[in-house]
């Protein structure tokens, strides 16, 4: 791949005296998919927090678009243009379809200089976006508890399809989809990346991990336990990583 | 079922306190002699402008997820600042301002600055410190009312300055002016729940403050203004319950925390935050409002008037549990 967007150098995350990630390193380039692969508790989601903004590392450093980057917030992440769908789905089910697209970046208009919700404008942005992505919602202004977990996921992937940004970490986005919903979702992904955007992507599930992406990192009990290009690896050599059977790349197992 | 059924049952499903109310106040009228007088309704609005203010305040709360049990006290206290200032017997120091009507402003400003104190430091140690919002604003609820008693000794300030007295007996339209400061704040902050991004983030973040977080919304931000409207406003409701009764004692408004919660239950907001209206809590306050005159017709005992608050806040939970049923079987 061309230049790197993020590069994770020796990023390490303890808990106390647990060690949750021992030295993490590797990158992500514009446009490259990334599957990050590894078993219960290896540390994947805590790295996804890392660059998300959710938690703040223990050591190490971290460069975005070539400058040292530490996102104190999900705010700061989302400011710099790094867009995260959660494994436990981040919607308001109290509230509407266009209230949870939209959620911390309402369109608004100024009535005597107060900011005031354009409901209008929101409501079209959603309705052409989810028309695009082929996603029926029967009300956009139902409420989302009332939606399946299928159109719950349909729309925090649609949202981050739409608000794009640099990079796109997917914490197992496709946990309560069905078969075609996960392929249209895979190419969602495909998609995003033509554009030049980074993604990240946790999966447990080998399949999808190949049909995605460009490049497979493992990891196992905090360290990179393997960093291999996909067309250059195979299902069984990506389990032997995970499992720890077979040591390749970088990084001592224990 | 047809989506104009369908709709038409939403409606009222969303509105079902204010069909409650307009039935309560038709059964009152037929069966409660001279019930049905404008200056009845007139009123049952008029008596209720404290309650419905300090219910505005401990909504936001609540919509937003967290708890202030506070308000009660915070008013109390507003009102015996506002008492001792500007009463001219008993407690109170008779100070003067020169022009007359700046004492409204001043003693206003003092209230509302007394009651945002407390809710900043409610929220600081709720949203900073991370307390149970329940203990902390109990704990509020007792000092604050304990910082009442001491600062009037137990007495009590009367004859409140006649030019902010002029708000409880000046009338527009048959309602005195501290009614309409009431409802003015309903309509200020139904628009703000309702139409700001702001309101919309308070909601979401009653119904799920990590997704918010997650999205970049400045979640403890929010929720210390939150905390800060309800002291203020707790405050603004003590100043009208200081020109309502022309002055303040030391045990002044005590009771109106429990009615204030019934209002805000009654008015379909959940306990367990992100659900509710202010246009439907304005409805649960008339409707105890209307059920307390109903019962001062009658010539009831006024001891009754708790017996009926309470089992009215049994069915509106009740009623709450039967409307998720019906919603899910709309869905």
């Amino acid at each position: 791949m061309n230049e790197p967007l993020l590069v994770l150098d020796n990023v390490t995350k303890n808990y106390g005296a647990i060690e949750a990630l021992k030295g993490i390193s590797f990158s992500i380039g514009k446009g490259e998919v990334v599957a990050l692969l590894g078993d219960n508790g290896a540390g994947k989601s805590t790295l996804v927090k890392i660059i998300a903004g959710g938690l703040e590392p223990t050591s190490g450093r971290m460069l975005f678009e070539g400058k040292e980057f530490l996102a104190r917030s999900p705010a700061e992440a989302k400011a710099a243009g790094i867009e995260t769908v959660y494994q436990d789905l981040s919607l308001c089910t109290n509230v509407d379809v266009v209230a949870n697209f939209f959620m911390g970046r309402e369109i608004t208009r100024k009535v005597f200089g107060i900011p005031v919700l354009d409901e209008r404008a929101m409501e079209a942005v959603v309705g052409k976006a989810l028309a695009s992505a082929g996603t029926r919602i029967p009300s956009l202004r139902a409420n989302v508890e009332h939606l399946s977990g299928g159109q719950r996921q349909a729309i925090e992937l649609n949202r981050f399809v739409h608000w794009g940004g640099k990079l796109v970490l997917l914490d197992e986005p496709f946990a309560a989809l069905g078969v075609e919903q996960t392929r249209r979702g895979l190419d969602m992904i495909r998609q995003v990346a033509n554009q030049g955007i980074g993604v990240v992507i946790i999966t447990h599930i080998m399949q999808q991990a190949f049909q995605v992406a460009d490049r497979i990192v493992v990891i196992r009990q905090g360290v990179v336990a393997g960093d291999v290009a996909r067309n250059k690896t195979s299902p069984d050599a990506v389990i032997n990583m995970i499992t720890g059977e077979t040591l390749a790349g970088a990084g001592p197992a224990g | 079922m047809n989506p104009r059924t369908r709709k038409a049952l939403e409606f009222v499903l969303d509105n079902l306190v204010w069909f409650m109310l307009l039935f309560v106040l038709v059964v009152f009228s037929i069966f409660v002699p001279n019930y049905f007088q404008l200056g009845i309704f007139a009123n049952i609005i008029e008596a209720s402008s404290v309650l419905g203010v300090m219910s505005i305040g401990l909504a936001l709360v609540i919509i937003a997820g967290h708890m202030d049990l506070s308000v009660e006290s915070v008013a109390a206290l507003s009102a015996m600042a506002v008492g001792i200032l500007f009463c001219s017997s008993g407690i109170g120091m008779g100070v003067q301002l020169h022009p007359e009507w700046l004492m409204v402003p001043v003693s206003l400003l003092l209230a509302l600055a007394v009651g945002g104190l407390i809710g900043a430091f409610n929220g600081y140690l709720v949203v900073r410190v991370k307390m149970s919002a329940f203990i902390i604003t109990l704990a509020s609820y007792i000092w604050v009312r304990g910082l009442v008693l001491v600062i009037s000794g137990g007495r009590s300030a009367q004859d409140l300055a006649p030019a902010i007295r002029w708000f409880g007996i000046q009338r527009l339209i048959g309602l005195p002016l501290t009614a309409w400061i009431a409802v003015g704040c309903f309509v200020v902050f139904s628009l703000i729940m309702a139409k700001t991004p702001f309101g919309r983030h308070l909601v979401m973040i009653g119904g799920n403050e990590t997704a918010t977080f997650r999205a970049g919304i400045r979640v403890n931000r929010n929720l210390i203004i939150a905390f800060v409207l309800a002291g203020a406003i707790a405050g603004l409701a003590g100043w009208l319950l200081a020109i309502r009764t022309s002055g303040a004692t030391a045990n002044l408004g005590v009771g109106l925390l429990f009615n204030a919660f019934a209002a805000v239950v009654i008015g379909g907001v959940s306990l367990k935050g992100g659900v509710g209206t202010l246009p439907g809590v304005y409805a649960g306050v008339l409707l105890l409002s209307a059920i307390n005159t109903a019962i001062n017709l009658m010539g009831l005992p006024a001891n009754f008037t708790q017996v009926i608050h309470g089992l009215l806040v049994l069915a509106a939970v009740l009623l709450d549990a039967f409307k998720q049923t019906i919603r899910q079987r709309l869905a």
